[in-house]
């Protein structure tokens, strides 16, 4: 992508040596801090379901758009973030209720639901590449892109804002899931989806909940995506670092799927940075063959056996 | 007459990648968005072998689909015999399919980075691809009825009962894939000695999604419906240039409509038959064409008994 390569540039601008490593370890931090956002969004819909949300990457593209549109149309940044959040979950829940709850309850395979994901992210990605043109676009009236200056270090502000707000983001789920009641539903639900229904957990209540937060993470990596990089229809094929990063981290792990999209960020700045940035994908998707290779169940393997 | 002929060869082509694609997705249940990957494996082997290499045609086409299955082998075996789940091969799979792109897309030396590679004839004519796909059916059917067949179903139905009854899950599905990539790859081989140009742009990642939709609307679990679906994909955007452009938010939507509704696709888990059409004519002319009748079922035996 040409903007990483114009951040690696920037970044061998400055004296190379040490401040260059801490700026590329800030820079990988903070890309690494929106795909364990995305990360989790995804790892939290196969841990209660069992199936891979593969709708999620045009839900993120949407809500980036909304911001897009709704900032070139007057809002204000706070208030295009806002749209785009109640957006990404609007879409996250329709999207449930008319594909992913209906195949659920005709109890059919996990491949009838990759495919609907599939059909769903085809459908949304393709209209906006046919209505809207598959241009990029810079993120309108914010200027986060120029760096700060701490000592020799140039870091740039979206980094900071990125990584900072990744890290609230996942504390308050963490919080949320493992101190309240609906995170209890939640996690008893990703323990045994039926058993928890029986016990008088209502699983279509969760699934909602579950929903919900994706489409916010969805919503919130998708600006800071498109404040980083740019706002295009196909930005959604970001959501595969996701899925690499929770295979990464061991499929369905919360925990598992942060570090995974941390050790995935900053494994894609180093590569850009000393390697080569048009390599960088490559790179990532060798550390997953090397992960499947080595060590299947991901760095937080949960045992769980097959389901008859 | 030409332009029907064109558009009939490239119809032929496609439907021998989507039957590749339906035993792996349709069959063993394992779901690819990578296929394209085997696609390009199969184009650039063949090119390079016959234009650098001199090597005849007909042993490039075969080289193509060679390479594919070694190449679908080594993303396959480690990522089967690790036992993953059917997300996590298709998270690889589609992995290798951007990987393959990325390479060929940005190795100058043999591949000609983005531009690709021209300057060869066209090799692929409607006779040749006729040919196979008319090869290509009869051995796939053969391959279905065979006991790796029956094994690759037991493996989509009910993995862990078919490891029960002594089914070699990880050797079911190695072979499926590399059934697979061996037709993707041969039909990639076709496709570029019929452009007669190749470059890495010509096969995009959403060629994964056209293939994959022949598989998913001709049926899981048949090969003559995908075979039927993937013939008329071909031809649909010949004829409807409005279709073309649309026709992945088309795809999409009849994704979930068709899980939602007919999640078992055009035909099911039934393969075309000849037997009603010949029963009717039967009942028409009376008792010789009935005894032919016999005699072609058993000649046919394309009934699958699913």
């Amino acid at each position: 992508m040409a903007c990483s390569c114009v951040a690696a540039h920037l970044f061998h601008g400055g004296d190379f040596g040490m401040s260059v490593v801490i700026q590329q370890i800030v820079t990988g931090l903070s890309i690494g801090g929106v795909y364990a956002l995305l990360a989790v969004g995804y790892a939290l819909i196969y841990s209660v379901f069992d199936f891979s949300n593969f709708a999620f990457g045009c839900v993120m593209m949407v809500s980036a758009f909304v911001a897009y549109y709704s900032i070139l149309a007057g809002c204000s940044v706070a208030m295009g973030i806002a749209l785009a959040i109640a957006v990404g979950i609007l879409f996250s829940v329709f999207i449930e209720l008319i594909a992913y709850r209906p195949l659920r309850k005709k109890n059919t395979s996990r491949l009838f639901l990759m495919i609907t994901g599939i059909g769903i992210d085809m459908a949304v990605t393709n209209t906006a590449v046919n209505l809207l043109g598959a241009n990029y676009r810079p993120f309108p009236n914010v200027s986060v892109t120029e760096p700060i200056m701490m000592g020799n270090i140039a870091v740039g502000k979206i980094d900071i804002i990125a990584l900072i707000v990744s890290l609230v983001a996942l504390g308050i789920l963490w919080v949320f899931l493992e101190k309240t009641k609906p995170g209890l539903a939640i996690r008893a639900s990703a323990y045994d989806t039926s058993t928890a229904g029986i016990m008088g957990i209502n699983v279509n209540q969760v699934s909602i909940i579950v929903f919900v937060i994706s489409g916010v993470v969805a919503a919130i990596a998708g600006i800071f995506f498109g404040m980083k990089y740019a706002i295009y229809p196909s930005m959604g094929t970001v959501s595969t670092k996701a899925f690499i990063a929770s295979v990464i981290g061991g499929l369905g792990n919360l925990e598992g799927a942060v570090i995974g999209g941390i050790i995935l960020g900053l494994l894609e700045t180093f590569v850009s940075g000393y390697i080569s940035s048009t390599y960088r994908d490559l790179f990532s998707y060798g550390l997953l063959i090397l992960v499947l290779l080595f060590m299947p169940g991901g760095l937080l393997a949960k045992s769980k056996s097959d389901k008859l | 007459m030409q332009y029907f002929g064109s558009v009939l060869t490239l119809a032929g082509i496609n439907m021998i990648m989507v039957i590749g694609l339906a035993v792996l997705v349709g069959y063993t249940g394992l779901f690819s968005m990578g296929h394209a990957g085997f696609m390009m494996i199969g184009a650039y082997t063949a090119v390079i072998f016959y234009k650098y290499l001199g090597v005849p045609f007909a042993v490039c086409i075969l080289l193509s689909g060679v390479f594919s299955v070694i190449i679908g082998l080594v993303i396959g075996y480690p990522t089967m015999r690790s036992r993953l789940t059917g997300d996590q091969f298709a998270i690889a799979m589609m992995g290798f399919g951007e990987a393959i792109r990325m390479i060929v897309s940005n190795t100058e030396p043999v591949f000609n980075g983005a531009l690709g590679i021209s300057g060869f004839p066209k090799l692929t004519s409607l006779w040749v691809v006729t040919l196979l796909v008319a090869l290509g059916l009869i051995l796939m059917f053969n391959f279905i009825k065979s006991a790796y067949g029956k094994n690759c179903i037991a493996v989509r139905e009910q993995e862990i009962a078919a490891e029960i009854m002594g089914v070699d899950i990880v050797k079911t599905k190695v072979i499926a894939l590399a059934v697979s990539a061996f037709y993707v790859g041969v039909g990639g081989a076709l496709f570029a000695f019929y452009m007669t140009f190749i470059s890495p742009a010509m096969i995009a990642a959403s060629k994964s999604s056209d293939l994959l939709a022949g598989v998913v609307f001709g049926g899981m679990g048949s090969i003559s419906g995908p075979a039927i679906a993937g013939g008329a994909l071909a031809i649909l955007p010949e004829i409807l240039r409005a279709f073309s452009t649309w026709r992945l938010v088309i795809y999409g939507v009849l994704f979930v409509v068709v899980m939602l509704f007919k999640p078992e696709g055009l035909l099911g888990y039934r393969e075309i038959s000849f037997k009603p059409v010949i029963r009717f004519f039967g009942r028409l002319f009376g008792k010789k064409t009935a005894a032919e009748s016999v005699k072609t079922d058993n000649r046919n035996g394309g009934d699958a008994d699913e």
